[in-house]
C-alpha cells in the first residue's frame, strides 16, 4: 500500500492573543508544531505500512521552514517528502491549497490512500481533505477511526457516525480523513532521527510542479477576509454580589424560581 | 500579480502593522516595507492599521456575476427524516432571498420517500423545491451527491449555496465547492448580504475564537456557507405558503463507497442536546476531579452535564459531552457555565440557552456578556457552596 | 493567647486541610491566619512571640518533610499574598518582584503567556514589561515535580527538580528577599551586598537593629544538599535564608532571576538492559560533558509499576509501551541554541547508549512540547502510582506511610551507594522502587512497606544508609529538606556539635524557638526558653 500524508504547519497553540490598545500580538516564540489531527493521519499510515509493506510519503503545502515538519514525520516512520513552497502559494484559503497539494499529490506518483488529518487546529474547517479528493477524483470518507480490510482494489474502514462507528468499504485509490486520538503517534527513535535527517526530501515550487497561476496562492482564493475584530463586549448580565457561600444561596433561590416558573 | 500593497504616502510609520505580524514580515522605519518572502497574506496588518495604508489586491477572475441568482439551500435527508437545521437554513434562506429580491430554493436528495419534504420546506421559506430523489441516491455518498448538486448548479446558476454544518454536511459541502471552484466559508455564526455590494458577508470564530472573522466571495459563484445547527432560528411554519416541488435528475457516476453499516451504535442514554438543564465545566475549574462537582450540580438540577473543548483535548471529559462549534449545540432552559471563558466558539453553542448563569474569577470573561446572571468568583468554591445549598434542602 | 489578633480564625473543622502537608503527616494548631501584606505577617509574629506560641509558616503545603506542618501554636498561611508585584530588567535579563505565596504553576502559565496583572506595578515594572513582551522566551528554571508548590515554599527549602542539574537549585535564582525576623523586625537582603567576615555575620534590620551571627563551623559535602542551613565561609547573606527551611524568618517578598528559554528543548528517554548498565551510561554521558540540564533513572521495579499501570488502569492507558527487555531507563535532556547542536549531542547520547548496551531504535526522542509532556506524564506516573499503592496499602496496614530516600553522594561514589541500596534491601527482603535524578547521583529509593514490621525495617535501613552517605561525603537530604521528619538524620550527617551550633544561630534570632518549631532539631520544651 503506497500512502501519501499530507500534513500542515499550525501555530503551537490556537489562540492569538492580541492587545486591543496596542495592537500588538504576544508572541510566545514556540515552535510551530505538524497539526496534531495529521500525526493520527501519519501513524496510521505508518502502521499500514508495517502490516502490508509499501510507502510513505509525506506533503506539505507551507513557509521553507516547514521542511522540519516533513523530517520529524520520516524520524517517525514516513519514507520520503515533498513540499511545496513559493511565494506564489501565499494567501491560499482551501480552494487553492487543496488544488496546490492536487499538484503534489500528482508530482509523488501513483497511491493507493491519500491520508489527511480532519482538520486544521488552526482553520477548524475541515475542508482540505474532501475539496482535495475532488480535485484528484477520487472518492473520499471522513471521521475514519481506523482502517480494518485492506484489499487490492478497496479497503474497509471504520468511520464515527452519529455518536456510533459505521463501517464503509472505499474504491482504491481514495482518500481517508482520520480522526484524532485514533492511536498513538510514536515519538522518534535516535536512529529515527538520523534518518529524518538524511532522508530525501523534495522541495519544489510553482513552476517546477506546473502550477496554473490563475488557481494557486490569493488570485486562486475565492473566499477573502473582510474584516476582523473582537467582538462586542457590552454586560447586560444581572450580577451576584457575596462571598461563595451568598453567591450559592443567591444561586440556589434563583434557580428554584427559575424552574418553578419553567414548570409553571 | 496578487500581494501586499504599501501607500508610503499614507503610512505614518506607527508600526502597529509589524506588530501585528505573526510572520515577522514587516519592518517599519519611516515607512513599512514587506518581505514578499515572509508574507502569507493573511490580513492582519490590514485591520490593524490606523490610516488603511495597507491593502491587499487580487486580479479578478471575470466570471459574468449578473447570470447568478438565487438562495439555495442543500436540504438533508438522511435515513428517513429531515434534519431540523435544514428548515433553520431555509428560513435564513428566505430572508437573504428577500434582500436580494430573488428566490430562495431548497435541494433535497434523498430515496423516494423525502419527497414529503417539500411542504415543510416551503412553509419555512423555500419558493421552490427541487425533489433529487430515487434509488441513485438512497444512500448518502458524496461523489454520488456532489456530482447531482454540481450539475443542478452549473445548470441553474445560484448565487449563494447554504449547507447544515451536520456530519454528512461538512463532508460533502467541500466537495461540491471544489467541483465548482468556488469558495466555501464553513461554521458561520453570521449570515448577512452586504446592502452595498450585495455579497453575502458570512462571519465566522477565527484565531481561537478571540476574533471574529467576516469573510466575502466576490468573484466566484455561487458564494458557499455552512451553518451550524442550532446556530440559526428555527422559523415559524407558515402553512399558507404555495408548495412548488420538482423532480429533477441529473446524471452521476456510480458510488465508489459502500456503507456497510452501524459496528456499534450510539452509546445509550441520552444526548445532551435534550437536556433541559445543563451544567458546563471550562478550564477554569482548574483539575479533572473537580468537573465530579459539575456531574453533582447536573445531578441535583436533574439535568446534564457538558464540557468546553478544552477539557475534551486535555482526556478531562469524553466528547459527547462538548458543547461549542465542534462539539454538540445546546438549547436548554438552563444553562449554568462554571469556569468557562466564553470563547467564541463555545457561545457559538449555546446560542439556544434561555437563561444564562456564568461563574468565573475573570470579571472580563467574554462569557459575562451572553449571561443573564454574573458570578465573579472561583467557580470551584461556588460550586462547592451550592451543591451544599442544594443538598440541605435549605432553598426548595 | 491573651488577646487574639484581628485575622486570626481559631482553628475548626474547615481548616482541617491546614494541619497537612505532602508529607502526610497531620498536626495541630490553635489558630490560623491568612495574611496579605508584610505589616499584617509583622502583626501576627510580634503576637505570637508576646505570647509565647510556636509559629508555623505555609505556602502550597506540597513539601515532603513536613516543615510545614504545625504542632501547636498559630499558621501563618500566605497563600493570600500570590502577587506578581513587578518586573526588573538587568543587564542580563529580566527580574519577577513575587510575593511567598505566589503559585510556580501560575507564574509559569505568566511568562508564557505573557500576560502579567500590572495594577500597583511602578512605571520602571512598566517600562520593563514593554521590553520583555519584545524579549523573546524567558522562564524560571526551578521545576519541583509538585508545581502548586508556592516561591516560599520553594525558597524555603531551596527547592529541586530534574533540572537542577543542569540549571542549579532555587538558590541560585532568588536576587533579593525581604524577611521578617522573629523579632518583628524586618531585613532587605539583596545577593551581593552583604558578606560574612569568615564565619561571622553582621546583619542590620531595616528599624537600624544591628545583628552579630556567629555562623556554624560545619563543611557542606560538595553535593547536591539540602541538609540543614547554607554555611560557607565570608558567605552571602541572602543565602543563610534561602534554605532555612522555615525558622529563621517569615518570607514577605522575593525577587527572582529569569533566564532565557534555549530555543532547542530535547528529551530521550533511554532503555538500557540492567541497573548496572545504566550506571555505566551515566558515566559515559556525563564523561561527554554534554551540557545536559537533567538524567533522571527508572530501576527495573519502578518500570514494572508502570507496566501493570497501563494494562490496568484508564488513566494510564496512554502511557507508551515500555520495551519487554528493559531492565531500567534513563531519561536526558538537552537545551540547545540550535538544531545542529541539539541532534549532535542527541547522537553522542546514543553512542554512549550502544555502549552501555543499549539500543538506539528503542528510545523516546521528544522534540516538540506534546512529545515533551507525554514523556513527562511517564515519570510523573511513577510516584504517583507508588502514592496510590502506598494509599492501598494503608488500608490493611494504617501506619505505613510513603518511604522514600532523598540522599547523594559524590560523582565517584555513584556506584557504591547504588550498590549499598540493592544489597541491604535484598537482605531485608523489601519490595521497592527507584527512581530519581542520577545526573547527580541523587536517586529515591522508595520501601513499598506491605506490613508495619516491613515499614520499621524500611526506617531503620534508612538510618544505616544516611551513615553510609555522610561517610562517603554526601548529603542526607539532598532536595526535600529536613523539616521535621529528618532532624535525626540531620545529627548522623553533621555531629551533635554542629546541630547546636545551627541551633545557637537559631536561637539568635529567636530566643523562644517559636518559628518554625520542630525543623531542623528537635524543638525546645513547650515553645518557651
Amino acid at each position: 500500500m503506497n500512502c501519501i500524508v499530507c500534513i500542515k504547519q499550525v501555530p503551537s497553540t490556537n489562540e492569538v492573543n492580541l492587545d486591543p490598545i496596542t495592537k500588538t500580538i504576544i508572541r510566545d516564540g514556540r515552535q510551530s508544531v505538524t497539526n496534531p489531527y495529521d500525526t493520527f493521519a501519519l501513524e496510521t499510515a505508518v502502521q499500514l505500512k508495517e502490516r502490508c509493506g509499501g510507502t510513505v510519503s509525506v506533503l506539505s503545502m507551507g513557509i521553507p521552514a516547514t521542511e522540519r515538519l516533513l523530517r520529524d514525520a520520516v524520524s517517525r516512520g514516513a519514507d520520503r517528502g515533498l513540499l511545496l513552497t513559493d511565494r506564489a502559494f501565499a494567501g491560499a484559503d482551501t480552494l487553492a491549497t487543496s488544488y496546490t497539494l492536487s499538484l503534489g499529490v500528482r508530482r509523488l506518483g501513483d497511491f493507493d490512500l491519500i491520508l489527511c488529518g480532519k482538520m486544521a487546529i488552526d482553520g477548524d474547517t475541515a475542508q482540505i481533505g474532501p475539496e482535495l479528493a475532488a480535485h484528484l477524483g477520487i472518492p473520499h470518507v471522513t471521521d475514519v477511526l481506523a482502517i480494518t480490510e485492506v484489499g487490492g482494489a478497496s479497503v474497509t474502514v471504520e468511520t464515527a457516525w452519529q455518536g456510533g462507528v459505521r463501517q464503509v468499504k472505499v474504491a482504491l485509490p481514495a482518500l481517508l480523513t482520520v480522526q484524532k486520538d485514533v492511536n498513538q503517534p510514536r515519538m522518534p527513535s535516535i536512529a529515527g532521527v538520523k534518518r529524518g535527517l538524511e532522508a530525501p526530501v523534495e522541495v519544489l515550487g510553482a513552476e517546477a510542479v506546473q502550477a496554473d497561476a490563475k488557481r494557486i496562492g490569493l488570485t486562486g482564493s475565492p473566499t477573502q477576509v473582510v474584516r476582523t475584530e473582537a467582538p462586542q463586549r457590552d454586560s447586560t448580565a444581572v450580577y451576584i454580589e457575596g462571598d461563595a457561600s451568598q453567591q450559592a444561596h443567591k444561586l440556589a433561590e434563583l434557580i428554584a424560581g427559575l424552574t418553578e416558573g419553567a414548570r409553571a | 500579480m496578487s500581494g501586499l500593497r504599501i501607500d508610503k504616502d499614507l503610512c505614518i510609520g506607527c508600526g502597529n502593522c509589524a506588530n501585528a505580524c505573526l510572520q515577522e514580515a514587516l519592518t517599519v522605519d519611516s515607512y513599512a516595507e514587506v518581505d514578499s518572502a515572509k508574507c502569507i497574506l493573511c490580513g492582519m496588518c490590514v485591520d490593524m492599521c490606523p490610516v488603511s495604508a495597507i491593502s491587499i489586491e487580487k486580479e479578478e477572475s471575470g466570471i459574468d456575476k449578473s447570470a447568478y441568482g438565487g438562495v439555495w439551500v442543500c436540504a438533508e435527508y438522511l435515513e428517513g427524516s429531515l434534519h431540523p437545521c435544514a428548515l433553520e437554513l431555509t428560513g435564513k434562506a428566505r430572508e437573504l432571498a428577500a434582500q436580494l429580491e430573488t428566490e430562495a430554493t431548497a435541494v433535497v436528495l434523498g430515496d423516494e420517500s423525502a419527497d414529503a419534504c417539500a411542504s415543510q420546506l416551503s412553509y419555512a421559506g423555500a419558493d421552490k423545491v427541487l425533489l433529487v430523489t430515487g434509488e441513485r441516491f438512497a444512500q448518502p455518498v458524496e461523489e454520488v451527491w456532489a456530482a447531482a448538486l454540481a450539475e443542478l448548479v452549473r445548470a441553474r446558476k445560484p448565487e449563494i449555496l447554504l449547507f447544515g454544518a451536520t456530519e454528512f454536511g461538512r463532508s460533502l459541502a467541500p466537495r461540491v465547492a471544489a467541483m465548482l471552484e468556488t469558495g466555501l466559508t464553513a461554521d458561520c455564526t453570521l449570515l448577512e448580504i452586504d446592502p452595498e455590494t450585495k455579497l453575502l458577508r458570512q462571519t465566522r470564530p477565527a484565531f481561537g475564537g478571540n476574533l471574529m472573522a467576516t469573510i466575502v466571495c466576490p468573484d466566484r459563484r455561487p458564494q458557499m456557507a455552512t451553518c451550524r445547527p442550532g446556530v440559526l432560528p428555527m422559523p415559524e411554519l407558515d402553512e399558507t405558503r404555495q408548495v412548488t416541488a420538482e423532480h429533477v435528475s441529473p446524471d452521476v457516476p456510480a458510488a465508489q463507497k459502500t456503507l456497510l453499516g452501524m459496528v456499534r451504535q450510539a452509546a445509550a442514554g441520552k444526548s445532551i442536546t435534550e437536556a433541559k438543564v445543563l451544567v458546563t465545566a471550562g478550564r477554569g475549574v482548574g483539575d479533572k476531579k473537580n468537573v465530579a462537582l459539575v456531574r453533582r450540580l447536573a445531578e441535583l438540577l436533574g439535568g446534564d452535564y457538558a464540557v468546553s473543548r478544552p477539557l475534551v483535548d486535555m482526556g478531562w471529559a469524553e466528547y459527547p459531552h462538548q458543547v461549542g462549534q465542534t462539539g454538540v449545540t445546546v438549547a436548554p432552559d438552563l444553562l449554568i457555565t462554571c469556569g468557562v471563558s466564553g470563547a467564541i466558539q463555545h457561545l457559538a453553542g449555546i446560542t439556544g440557552a434561555k437563561t444564562v448563569i456564568a461563574v468565573n474569577t475573570d470579571p472580563e470573561a467574554p462569557i459575562f456578556a451572553r449571561a443573564d446572571y454574573a458570578v465573579v468568583g472561583d467557580c470551584v468554591q461556588v460550586l462547592k457552596a451550592l451543591i451544599q445549598e442544594l443538598e440541605n434542602g435549605t432553598t426548595k | 493567647m491573651k488577646q487574639t489578633p484581628s485575622g486570626f480564625r481559631p482553628m475548626g473543622e474547615e481548616y482541617a486541610a491546614y494541619l497537612r502537608d505532602e508529607s502526610r503527616t497531620t498536626g495541630h494548631a490553635e489558630t490560623i491566619s491568612f495574611p496579605t501584606t508584610e505589616q499584617e505577617i509583622v502583626e501576627a509574629v510580634n503576637a505570637c512571640r508576646e505570647s509565647g506560641s510556636r509559629l508555623t509558616v505555609q505556602g502550597g503545603r506540597t513539601g515532603l518533610a513536613a516543615a510545614a506542618v504545625p504542632f501547636g501554636g498559630h499558621i501563618l498561611n500566605l497563600s493570600r499574598m500570590d502577587k506578581v508585584l513587578g518586573m526588573g530588567q538587568t543587564a542580563d535579563g529580566f527580574t519577577l518582584t513575587v510575593q511567598p505565596g505566589a503559585v510556580l504553576s501560575e507564574l509559569r502559565k505568566k511568562l508564557a503567556a505573557k500576560k502579567f496583572d500590572v495594577t500597583g506595578w511602578s512605571d520602571a515594572s512598566k517600562d520593563a514589561l514593554g521590553a520583555f513582551m519584545k524579549s523573546g522566551v524567558w522562564f524560571f528554571p526551578p521545576d519541583p515535580t509538585e508545581a502548586s508548590a508556592t516561591i516560599g515554599g520553594m525558597t524555603a527549602c531551596n527547592a529541586s527538580g530534574a533540572r537542577t542539574h543542569g540549571y542549579g537549585p532555587t538558590r541560585g535564582y532568588v536576587t533579593a528577599l525581604r524577611v521578617v525576623l522573629p523579632s518583628g523586625e524586618t531585613l532587605a537582603l539583596r545577593r551581593g551586598q552583604v558578606f560574612a567576615a569568615g564565619r561571622h555575620l553582621t546583619l542590620t534590620t531595616e528599624q537600624g537593629t544591628t545583628l552579630e551571627l556567629d555562623l556554624p563551623t560545619f563543611t557542606m559535602p560538595k553535593t547536591k544538599n539540602a541538609s540543614g542551613y547554607y554555611i560557607e565561609d565570608n558567605m552571602d547573606a541572602i543565602d543563610l535564608f534561602i534554605g532555612s527551611d522555615g525558622t529563621l524568618g517569615v518570607f514577605s517578598q522575593m525577587e527572582l532571576r529569569l533566564l532565557p528559554m534555549a530555543p532547542q528543548v530535547w528529551g530521550v528517554t533511554c532503555f538500557l538492559p540492567t541497573v548496572d548498565d545504566a550506571l555505566t551510561f551515566t558515566s559515559l554521558v556525563r564523561g561527554m560533558k554534554l551540557g545536559e540540564v537533567s538524567m533522571e533513572y527508572f530501576d527495573g521495579n519502578a518500570l514494572d509499576i508502570l507496566r501493570r499501570q497501563k494494562a490496568e488502569k484508564t488513566a494510564f492507558a496512554a502511557l507508551p509501551t515500555i520495551p519487554e527487555t528493559a531492565g531500567a531507563a534513563i531519561y536526558v535532556e538537552l537545551h540547545c541554541q540550535t538544531e545542529q547542536e541539539a541532534a549532535e549531542k542527541l547522537f553522542a547520547v546514543g553512542d554512549a547508549l550502544e555502549q552501555a548496551g543499549g539500543d538506539r531504535e528503542v528510545t523516546w526522542v521528544a522534540r516538540t512540547e506534546s512529545d515533551l509532556d507525554k514523556l513527562m506524564f511517564f515519570r510523573h506516573a511513577v510516584p504517583e502510582s507508588v502514592n496510590m499503592m502506598i494509599d492501598e496499602r494503608k488500608k490493611t496496614a494504617p501506619s505505613i506511610t510513603k518511604l522514600g530516600s532523598d540522599m547523594a553522594v559524590p560523582d565517584d561514589r555513584l556506584f557504591d551507594v547504588m550498590a549499598l541500596y540493592r544489597r541491604t534491601l535484598k537482605e531485608e527482603a523489601l519490595e521497592s522502587a527507584t527512581w530519581g535524578h542520577i545526573g547527580e547521583n541523587h536517586v529515591h529509593v522508595n520501601v513499598l512497606p506491605r506490613s508495619e514490621a516491613d515499614y520499621a525495617r524500611g526506617k531503620a535501613l534508612f538510618v544505616r544508609w544516611a551513615e553510609a552517605v555522610t561517610e562517603m561525603g554526601g548529603a542526607v537530604s539532598a532536595e526535600h529538606g529536613v523539616g521535621k521528619l529528618k532532624a535525626s538524620f540531620l545529627t548522623v550527617m553533621y555531629g551533635q556539635a554542629h546541630i547546636d551550633e545551627m541551633a545557637a544561630l537559631k536561637y539568635t534570632l529567636d530566643p523562644q524557638g517559636l518559628l518554625g518549631a520542630g525543623n531542623l532539631f528537635a524543638a525546645r520544651e513547650g515553645g518557651r526558653s
